[in-house]
């Protein structure tokens, strides 16, 4: 069977589209997947440095799509997870340097190779972007709970719509203290703007910047809030479509359980 | 600025006689001195013509077109003057009757329906008018020549009576724009948190209003369908 190839974008950046590349593509090898991440910020690559294997690239994807090397030669194997790939992106050339053709041609070679290829596609809506989502199959548009990230998604989503890509949704950084004092916009509002199909919710949580420095993929992480977000929405994007999806809360202490329980509380 | 003189006498050669239309608003002696100009380029073929005098819609010439009249026929021996025949007017009821039963099919109204979600960065326009079933996400742009009806949640910017039709107006179920602009008069959405109620904006005197289309009903005295 052919594999899937799945776009992660979100227009805006620093919404933290790199760090669900990552944990996804971690989370669906754990699953038992051939998975290839690929890095497709050509210039500014990221991807690498989250899963800690930057000081093994020898070959990138310009080298892959311009032939200058083989995929096998480019695709850097994870050593603590099985059938996890990285195909990490140039540092010293632009987003010129790809075609869509080119993508494409890499595309057809990736998904006889692969179950799931992630592609983490750069931030804003020009070239880059037009590359990575060339010949994907389905897309994850990341967005925070921010008004201005609502808006960048929600324009992502009408040019991925445009090209008959039906995007799904993972709002990221949800911290559900702010949201239960009304400072935060919730998944509810978010969704009612964006209104196509939520793929999972992730808290905020601090394991992420620490998982990142070390190089860790965050869903190898138990202690990990987002890491087991993570998690399920890879086990979602795997089949197990009617795994429910979980809203995060804030931990309550013994009275606030009390009187949400005696009904004081919403 | 330019005033554009209208000649106070006109003349028309008409089947066997001719059509003189008189400036009302002018006094009658040069009426007559304009009427003696024109008549004496005529020469011979004044003679027996039929002259036909013509007001316009102005209403109590009856002396001046019999004075003018009897000037023409001493000196010039026109034949009969008469006045333009009534125009036939039809009875409103029958009017009303008419636009009852088949005003509408008639008429070619063009609107531009759509359904489903405008998202941020896309732009709508239309020559007409629009009707969007759906919402309109904040950042799209609707732009159209007439109104702009959003069956939904209004969030983005809307431009109604482009370029400059200040009677357009834009009706949404819940009325939250960024910015609004009907004709060439341009307001800042609001953000305030109110109930989703149907509101409509319009412009009156010059400023842009929002009203409760229900409490308001800005179409309720238009006693019977108009094609739009």
């Amino acid at each position: 069977m052919e594999g899937k190839i799945i776009v992660v974008t979100s227009g805006k950046g620093g919404v933290g589209k790199t760090t669900a590349t990552a944990s996804i593509g971690a989370a669906l090898a754990l699953e038992g997947n051939r998975v290839a991440v690929i890095d497709m910020d050509i210039g500014l690559r990221n991807l690498d440095v989250v899963l800690g294997l930057e000081n093994r690239i020898v070959f990138n994807i310009v080298d892959v799509v311009n032939k200058r090397c083989k995929l096998t030669q480019a695709a850097i194997r994870d050593r603590r997870i099985e059938n996890l790939f990285l195909i990490p992106a140039s540092q010293s050339d632009n987003k010129d340097v790809l075609t869509t053709a080119g993508v494409e041609r890499a595309a057809k070679i990736l998904k006889k190779e692969f179950d799931y290829i992630l592609m983490d596609s750069p931030a804003g809506i020009e070239k880059g972007f037009e590359n990575s989502i060339v010949s994907a199959s389905e897309a994850i548009v990341i967005c925070t709970p921010d008004v201005s990230s609502v808006r960048d998604a929600d324009r992502v989503i009408g040019l991925l719509y445009a090209r008959s890509i039906t995007p799904k949704i993972i709002v990221n950084r949800i911290v559900p203290q702010m949201v239960a004092k009304g400072d935060m916009l919730s998944h509810e509002d978010v969704m009612e703007v964006l209104s196509v199909e939520l793929a999972g919710l992730v808290p905020m949580d601090e394991q992420v910047v620490i998982a990142t420095n070390m190089g860790m993929p965050l869903v190898m992480q138990n202690n990990s809030k987002a890491g087991q977000a993570f998690r399920r929405i890879a086990k979602r994007l795997n089949g197990e479509t009617d795994l429910p999806i979980q809203v995060p809360t804030h931990k309550t202490g013994m009275w606030n359980k009390l009187s949400q329980k005696l009904g004081f509380k919403k | 600025m330019t005033i554009e003189m209208q000649p106070p006498v006109k003349l028309k050669g008409v089947g066997d006689g001719f059509w003189v239309t008189l400036d009302p608003s002018v006094s009658e002696d040069k009426l007559k001195e304009e009427v003696t100009r024109l008549f004496e380029r005529l020469k011979h073929l004044t003679i027996n013509a039929r002259i036909t005098l013509d007001t316009g819609d102005a209403r109590g010439c009856e002396n001046l077109i019999a004075n003018i009249g009897t000037f023409l026929k001493n000196t010039f021996d026109v034949g009969v003057v008469t006045t333009p025949p009534a125009k036939r007017s039809v009875p409103l009821e029958r009017i009303r009757q008419r636009d009852l039963s088949k005003g509408w099919t008639q008429h070619r109204s063009e609107v531009l329906m759509l359904r489903g979600r405008v998202r941020s960065g896309q732009r709508i326009k239309a020559k007409k008018h629009i009707v969007i079933i759906g919402n309109v996400n904040p950042g799209a742009e609707i732009s159209a020549g007439g109104n702009i009806i959003v069956m939904g949640r209004l969030m983005g910017q809307v431009h109604a009576g482009d370029p400059d039709n200040e009677e357009a107006v834009v009706l949404a179920l819940d009325f939250r724009p960024t910015q609004i602009q009907i004709g060439g008069v341009v307001a800042a959405g609001i953000d305030e948190n109110s109930d989703a109620v149907a509101e409509f904006a319009s412009i009156d005197k010059g400023r842009i209003i929002v009203q409760d289309y229900l409490k308001a009903e800005p179409f309720g005295n238009i006693p019977w369908p108009e094609v739009i």
